[in-house]
């Protein structure tokens, strides 16, 4: 069977099942006996086992099969939940991450066997059910949950009607020795896509032998028309354990059942005995050919949705068990290329310029000519819808952080083992929305910041507790937005930053002098933390303490137009405050003049605008500076920056753009000011870099160029 | 031949095979001389038109234009030459090449003239020229009775 075309479906379906678990295990480490999260782990467990054997990933399956057991068994309540058992499975999800970054990047699972896991596992699993003597049998494991079960029927093989062609294929069959069997599948409650799923079933038994009969025909399972279980009539050489496994290895099939046939007990079979019992069946293998065919096509489609469909699924089991059976919940999202979006984006960036050539050109038209009402309401129509779809293109680069963060807890709990401090994390705001591009880089940042707060920030046990403060370190991760900006915190009742030491270490270190030391304000002193190869942690550990931390981190975030920055307070923890901007590629600027050229500046960075007369400038070390509101600022004058003469005269007032960078502050003289606009960044390509101060440009309504000037490269 | 095997960082092996007959040439005007630009290289020609100044830039680097959306550099190819500067004039055009490294980049030249096929006969090879202009041109090719130099594009864009 081919399933390389499945193998996207697959590699997103178990990096969410992975996702869950890992959840679920971290919820079932803090409340054992929590039924709901064994069932759902079990769950997972099951159908990561189902899609593993699906796809051919043996060592995966037989991995998963052997967690899944334990699972069983912790249902069954013949095994307790110990801290032992949490960290092998917390391992065992480790491996299987693994086979899933190798089969990614390979589509082969690697080689890895884990034994010593599978050992682990069973050793779990002989110690708690010693007692119990059948424990460890899969297939009774695998029973559903009695509260879900629904009134299937048993032996509804019996129930199936045979033609007399059919008998006839059964009784040769039989004659030749080999098995027929009945089996009855039953779809998960949950369930979206039964038709997909249970063509996979099909797949998987027509792998071990020959469906003869289904009911309802494979036509009606293919088109969804069955409500949640249907039966097979199958002929094969293998056992029956091995077509009930079979069956149920597909992830969502609740259960299978099955006992071979015994046509004595077919009540339309019974009927027909006797008259038409030699009749040849020569045309049967050709028709129970179609099923497959047929029901290729919609399983290939409907794979797809069901991944996009399936994040709803894990999390809330329970809406899902609202919807009316065989009803199809249909699919609302798609997986776009991210490369599609920057295109499209471009798209409308291009046509919001044209639309404001226009807007431009019908201005001066109108001068002209009063008569033209329709053209210009058209124009307004015009701009309404441009600007509608621009915002509507932003929102589809927008994603949740949720994707990111999710994996934290996770880390905060092996961080906790690790380091033998108690800790927990509190997370907030997970929904909030990103730019894509922007999603993809903050991990990296934002793991490195709650390692630095478990490791470095969080005191002790003893040192907790002689302050007073709880046993268990709390780190806290809330993100939310902020106007155009999203800030995201990392923030720890820990021991705060010790600036004492940073500035002893910054003078060991030859960063500072010892005279300029003393002179260094707090925020100062904890700003170097941000120097590369400045770490203060007293002993190298495998957590952090390398130094190569916060100076990437802080590099990172600004490579995305975002800031990072600290408060802290000594004995009573830090807050780590990031803050980026909603998305990269358009930003608010202040337009103005310099000479007679146009220049951008991004307003998060402006604070205010003010009008100087050249009286109030003074001149501090031979540098122009202004008191403003009691505060020096120094002046920089844009036109000598730039190399263009300025058109304003020396005895005019000068416009001045205050604009803040961390606590420094400076004055930008402008020469006019046009105003703020909503800008489109483009890269000036490669060949122009070496200007620093200039990091991009954007393209104006007439059509002509007007560069961004980078207020922080300036200060 | 031997021109094909200069120009061979630009051109895939079985487009060279193909072009071993005629080279076509966009022929422009810098002052008084004339100048070929291998077609191939060459993305668009636009008009002159409004050039944003970058500060801090070489002065053959004049700044950028909007080209269709993208954001192209823009140099002066009789400075680049050590001619004069650019006066500029109704003939004046922006020839766009396609460059595989660093992509779009925009040429001032005084006018373009016509579409050349250049034999490879007619092509000759100058040796290489350490100082000067002469490194930008490496070949000069014979069209009716004129000389046309064909630049190397290898060098202009490895410059900048």
């Amino acid at each position: 069977m081919d399933v390389s075309q499945y193998l996207e479906i697959f590699l997103d379906e178990t990096k969410e099942h992975l996702q869950n678990l890992n959840t679920r295990i971290l919820e079932l480490e803090s409340d054992p006996e929590n039924s709901d999260t064994i069932n759902e782990i079990f769950r997972a467990a099951h159908s990561l086992k189902g899609m593993a054997g699906t796809m051919g990933y043996k060592r995966m399956q037989n991995l998963t099969h052997d967690m899944e057991n334990v699972f069983s068994e912790v249902r069954n309540g013949t095994i307790k939940v110990m801290p032992e058992m949490i960290d092998v499975l917390f391992q065992c999800l480790d491996a299987l991450e693994e086979y899933t970054d190798n089969i990614q990047s390979s589509a082969d699972e690697g080689t890895n066997d884990n034994e010593p896991l599978i050992k682990k596992l069973n050793e779990i699993l002989n110690g708690g059910s010693a007692d119990n003597a059948e424990a460890g049998a899969p297939a009774q494991a695998e029973a559903a949950p009695k509260a879900s079960s629904v009134e299937v029927g048993e032996n509804k093989w019996d129930q199936v009607t045979l033609d007399s062609s059919q008998i006839a294929v059964i009784k040769a069959a039989q004659g030749e020795g080999k098995k027929v069997y009945g089996v009855n599948v039953v779809v998960q409650e949950s369930c979206i896509l039964k038709a997909a799923r249970a063509f996979l079933v099909f797949k998987a038994v027509e792998e071990l032998g020959e469906i003869i009969v289904s009911d309802p025909s494979a036509q009606d399972v293919e088109d969804e028309k069955f409500d949640r279980d249907f039966t097979l009539i199958v002929l094969s050489d293998a056992d029956l354990d091995s077509v009930i496994k079979a069956a149920e290895s597909v992830s969502e099939i609740e259960k299978a059942t099955g006992a071979p046939l015994v046509l004595e007990n077919n009540k339309s079979a019974a009927a027909e005995e006797g008259s038409e019992a030699g009749e040849a069946a020569a045309d049967k293998p050709a028709e129970e050919k179609k099923p497959e065919a047929a029901a290729a096509k919609p399983a290939a489609v409907a794979a797809k949705p069901a991944a996009a469909a399936k994040p709803a699924a894990a999390a809330k089991p329970a809406d899902n068990k609202k919807q009316a059976p065989g009803k199809p919940v249909v699919n609302r999202t798609v997986r776009v290329d991210i490369e599609k979006l920057d295109s499209l984006m471009n798209l409308v960036s291009e046509l919001i310029i044209a639309k404001n050539s226009l807007v431009s050109a019908s201005s001066q038209e109108q001068a002209a000519s009063a008569n033209n009402n329709s053209f210009n309401e058209q124009i307004e129509y015009l701009e309404s819808v441009t600007t509608n779809l621009h915002e509507s293109v932003m929102k589809v680069r927008m994603v949740p952080i949720e994707s990111v963060v999710n994996k934290f807890p996770r880390m905060i709990r092996d961080l906790s083992k690790k380091l033998d401090k108690k800790m927990e994390l509190y997370m907030t705001g997970e929904e909030t929305e990103l730019d894509r591009t922007v999603v993809d880089e903050i991990g990296d940042p934002l793991m490195h910041l709650l390692r630095n707060s478990a490791d470095h920030g969080l005191e002790s046990a003893e040192v907790r507790a002689q302050r007073g403060k709880p046993a268990v370190g709390s780190i806290f991760l809330d993100a939310y937005q902020d106007g155009n900006n999203v800030v995201i915190e990392v923030r720890d009742d820990g021991n705060g930053i010790d600036v004492e030491a940073v500035r002893n270490k910054a003078i060991e270190r030859g960063t500072v002098t010892p005279e300029q030391a003393v002179n260094m304000t707090d925020k100062e002193i904890i700003d170097l933390l941000f120097l590369p190869s400045f770490s203060t942690a007293k002993q190298v550990t495998d957590v952090s303490g390398r130094g190569v931390g916060l100076d990437v981190v802080k590099s990172k975030i600004e490579s995305l137009s975002g800031e990072v920055e600290v408060k802290s307070k000594l004995g009573e923890g830090s807050t780590w405050t990031i803050r980026l901007p909603l998305t990269l590629a358009i930003i608010q600027a202040l337009m103005v003049v310099v000479g007679n050229e146009k220049y951008a500046i991004s307003l998060g960075s402006i604070q205010t605008l003010e009008d100087i007369p050249p009286s109030d400038i003074k001149l501090v070390q031979n540098k122009e500076v202004i008191n403003l509101r009691g505060m020096v600022i120094p002046l920089i004058r844009l036109n000598e920056v730039l190399d263009v003469k300025s058109n304003r005269s020396e005895n005019d007032n000068l416009i001045v753009v205050i604009v803040k960078k961390g606590d420094k502050m400076a004055g930008f003289v402008i020469d006019e000011l046009i105003g703020q606009q909503e800008i489109v960044i483009k890269s000036l390509g490669k060949y122009i870099k070496q200007c620093k101060f200039i990091s991009g440009a954007t393209i104006l309504g007439d059509g002509e160029i007007a560069l961004i000037l980078d207020a922080n490269a300036l200060i | 031949m031997e021109l094909s095997t200069n120009n061979s960082k630009l051109i895939p092996e079985d487009e060279r095979q193909r072009s071993v007959e005629t080279i076509q040439y966009i022929v422009i005007r810098l002052g008084e001389e004339q100048y070929g630009i291998d077609i191939r290289n060459i993305d668009t020609i636009t008009r002159m038109q409004h050039i944003t100044r970058v500060p801090k830039m070489p002065a053959y680097l004049k700044g950028v234009i909007n080209l269709r959306g993208v954001v192209i550099p823009v140099m002066s190819m009789r400075l680049r030459m050590n001619l004069a500067e650019d006066e500029i004039t109704k003939a004046t055009r922006i020839i766009v090449l396609k460059l595989a490294e660093e992509g779009q980049v925009g040429f001032i030249v005084d006018e373009v003239k016509e579409v050349v096929s250049l034999s490879v006969d007619d092509i000759e090879r100058i040796p290489d020229n350490k100082e000067g202009k002469a490194n930008l041109i490496n070949a000069v090719g014979k069209h009716n009775g004129e000389l046309i130099s064909l630049f190397d594009m290898s060098a202009i864009s490895l410059e900048g």
